[in-house]
């Protein structure tokens, strides 16, 4: 049997449409993550011991169980508990809250890089601790952490490949499904990697640009 | 509760967490011995070889695992490789590990001050030696945390050989799931037992990374 | 003076476009002290470490009794380096001490001067350990054999490094500011043990910005500036008159402004 480009010729448009599926699970993921990680590394890092005691907990849980299990947990726990999600949105919900985990982490490293003197300079000034939030130390969190952010996005692109398990017609379970028809794995899958390949590709040539952008401002 | 479920399927789940425990520790190690020899062959290899090993180092990194594993046990028979599910996902554990263990210690290499190996050689030591005895040696502390890291991020991984029917814990969790329609307990169960598992290797990772950094705190 | 042990003749380095050494001629004489002084960025580092090949100079020669360092002889174009089993050899002739010190943290004082022992001259642990114990009994510190690095001050890890390369019993000994990385109070201590090794016969190149030393220790004082070689001059020519050369002057004049001198 030999490598058929045919096979993938014919089949790149439905990978194509799965590809969007990938992106929009890793994006909104990703928008959660970084809403959701916000709020949790303001609770690890606050006074309170019972907040932070709780966000290390939620931190040290959804990174130490597999996003797999997780995705299964809520698309079958959910329902259980009478919260009727579509499938797409409890894988989403799934990944945005565990990489939440990591951004909550990467945004505390990076807090942690800002020098104290600003935050001295703000209270003498008397700026209200949410100003002081919103304005000075989350923007300068973002832009100290983009570089790993992205990289968080990267891998949200790779795992959003976990949610074909509960069969939503991404990239990963649209392969499967044409490896199904056609009996090509290889030439399926590996056109399924290049697909991956290059989404992170932009992502990553993409986050360069933004790094030098926000550098030069 | 279903505690009686457990038992019953006791045997099943301690054979799923044998299965998990091998893929993982063989899995890892495989990956590490592999990482190392691209890192060296990157770091003393002629240049086109460096340009293979980058481009393999992209590649693996830039596409999800569960691909690999598909284009490994199902693509594999196709170029001559048929495998068994345990040995797929061995080996496409030691494979899609290989590139982030090549880039630890590639950093690690790079930690080392140059200025340490310039004094080794204007003593007359061999290359060989200097890295034997001044780069490793040092490397350890670098890169302790960063390799205790991605071992437990391939403990997580391990599940996804379940989908190509590995028969570990979290494969025999989903047919003790389809069996009895239960879900909530057998889920919840085994997500407390990898965290546990994770929690337990992020503890050893930082106990290894207090013994190798003794001799850089004052006394 | 006694025959020369190093002669350099028409040493040139390139850095890309960057000539950072421009055809220097230099004699060192058996026994000699010789400093380098000059500017930042004058080409110090770069002459000494052309001297045990850790630059491979571009142009010229440089041979220590007789031998060439680094390339092979034989008029071959372009040059070809030396094996590197040759370049060891050639090497283990030739001890360095830098700024930085360059300890290797993860062994102690005395395995930092036992390993080339034990790797290079091949002499058996014991016996590594009785000469690197006599080695570091010499700067001092034989009391600090089981420490590691970072349990040692600034100025006894230099010692240390000191200890390191004289142990291996070199016919050059080459320092690259060894006390600028120092807190004041400690330069004492290490040009106390550098004196001691002129004293006892060692040929040293030692580049530096003690001025105080290189008036007293040197037998004679090498001034370079952007890559060349200005002068090389018995220190009282330097520190005793004011000099001839106005560059030489202008360095000076900064010195004495700052009261270093
Ligand atoms: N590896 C290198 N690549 C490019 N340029 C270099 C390199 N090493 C040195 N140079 C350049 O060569 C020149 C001489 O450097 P060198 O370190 O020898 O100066 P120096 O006299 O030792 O100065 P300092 O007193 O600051 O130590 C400098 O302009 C430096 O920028
Ligand atoms: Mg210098």
């Amino acid at each position: 049997m030999n490598f058929s480009f045919e096979t993938i010729w014919h089949n790149l448009p439905y990978l194509l449409a799965a590809a969007r599926w990938t992106l929009i699970i890793s994006l909104a993921g990703m928008a959660i993550s970084v809403i959701w990680g916000i709020c949790i590394c303001a609770a690890r890092i606050s006074s309170s011991r019972l907040l932070s005691g709780i966000a290390a907990l939620y931190i040290s849980f959804f990174r130490g169980v597999p996003l797999l299990v997780q995705i299964l947990v809520f698309f079958y726990i959910l329902p259980y508990v009478g919260l009727d999600l579509p499938a797409i949105a409890a894988a989403i919900a799934a990944v945005g809250l565990c990489s939440a985990a990591y951004s909550a982490e990467i945004l505390r490293g990076s807090l942690q890089a800002i020098p104290a003197g600003q935050t001295e300079a703000a209270h003498a000034l008397g700026m209200p601790p949410m100003s002081l939030w919103r304005r000075i130390l989350v923007p300068q969190a973002i832009r100290i952490g983009l570089p790993s952010l992205i990289n968080e996005l990267i891998l949200l692109v790779k795992v959003s490949s976990l949610a074909s398990v509960v069969g939503i017609g991404e990239l990963t379970r649209v392969a499967q499904n044409i490896t199904g028809q056609t009996y090509r794995p290889l030439e399926i899958y590996i056109t399924a990697a290049v697909l991956y390949f290059l989404i992170n590709l932009v992502i990553s040539r993409a986050g360069l640009l933004a790094e030098k952008r926000l550098k030069v401002s | 509760m279903e505690l009686d479920l457990f038992l019953r399927y006791g045997p099943a789940l301690l054979e799923g967490f044998g299965v998990t425990v091998l893929c993982w520790i063989v899995g890892s190690l495989g990956g590490v011995v592999l990482g190392f020899i691209l890192a060296c062959l990157y770091r003393w290899g002629p240049a086109p070889l460096r340009w293979v090993i980058y481009a393999y180092v992209e590649v693996i990194r830039g596409t999800p695992f569960m691909i690999q594993l598909f284009l490994l046990y199902y693509g594999g028979p196709y170029m001559g490789l048929v495998l068994t599910p345990i040995q797929a996902g061995i080996l496409s554990f030691i494979v899609y590990g290989s590139p982030y263990f090549a880039e630890i210690f590639r950093s690690g290499f790079n930690a080392i001050p140059l200025g340490q190996i310039e004094a080794a050689r204007c003593l007359g030591i061999p290359e060989w030696r200097i890295v034997l005895r001044i780069t490793l040696p040092q490397m350890l502390v670098p890169i302790t945390a960063p390799l205790t890291n991605f071992f437990i991020i391939l403990t997580k991984e391990t599940a996804i050989l379940a989908t190509v029917t590995v028969p570990e814990l979290l494969f025999q969790v989903q047919s003790m799931m389809a069996e009895t329609f239960t879900y909530v307990e057998p889920l919840l169960a085994l997500s407390l037992f990898y965290w546990f598992m994770v929690t337990l290797t992020a503890r050893f990772g930082a106990w290894v990374e207090t013994r190798v950094t003794r001799h850089l705190s004052r006394a | 003076m006694s025959e020369p042990i190093l002669t350099v003749r028409g040493l040139s380095k390139r850095f890309g476009d960057f000539e950072a050494l421009r055809h220097i001629d230099l004699d060192v004489n058996q026994n000699e002290v010789l400093c380098l002084i000059g500017p930042s960025g004058s080409g110090k580092s770069t002459l000494l470490r052309c001297l045990n090949f850790l630059e491979a100079y571009d142009d010229g020669e440089v041979r220590l009794e007789g031998e060439l360092i680094g390339w092979r002889e034989g008029g071959a174009s372009p040059r070809r380096a030396l094996a590197s089993g040759a370049l060891r050899k050639q090497r283990q002739g030739i001890g360095m001490v830098f700024q930085q010190f360059n300890l290797w943290p993860h062994m102690t004082a005395l395995g930092n001067v036992t390993e080339a022992l034990m790797q290079v001259k091949g002499l058996s642990r014991k016996q590594a350990e009785e000469k690197a114990q006599a080695a570091l009994e010499k700067v001092g510190l034989s009391d600090k054999a089981g420490n590691h690095p970072a349990n040692l001050s600034g100025g006894q890890q230099q010692r240390v490094a000191i200890a390191r390369a004289v142990a291996m019993e070199p016919r050059l000994m080459l320092f690259d500011e060894p006390t600028s990385a120092l807190d004041p109070e400690l330069v004492g201590e290490v040009l106390a043990a550098m004196k001691q090794m002129a004293a006892e016969g060692m040929t040293m190149v030692v580049v530096t910005h003690e001025m105080g030393f290189a008036a007293h220790v040197a037998d004679r004082v090498a001034f370079l500036d952007g890559g060349r070689l200005v002068g090389v001059t018995p220190p009282s020519e330097i520190f005793g008159k004011e000099p001839e050369d106005p560059r030489i002057q202008r360095f000076l004049q900064t010195y004495r402004e700052r009261n270093v001198v």
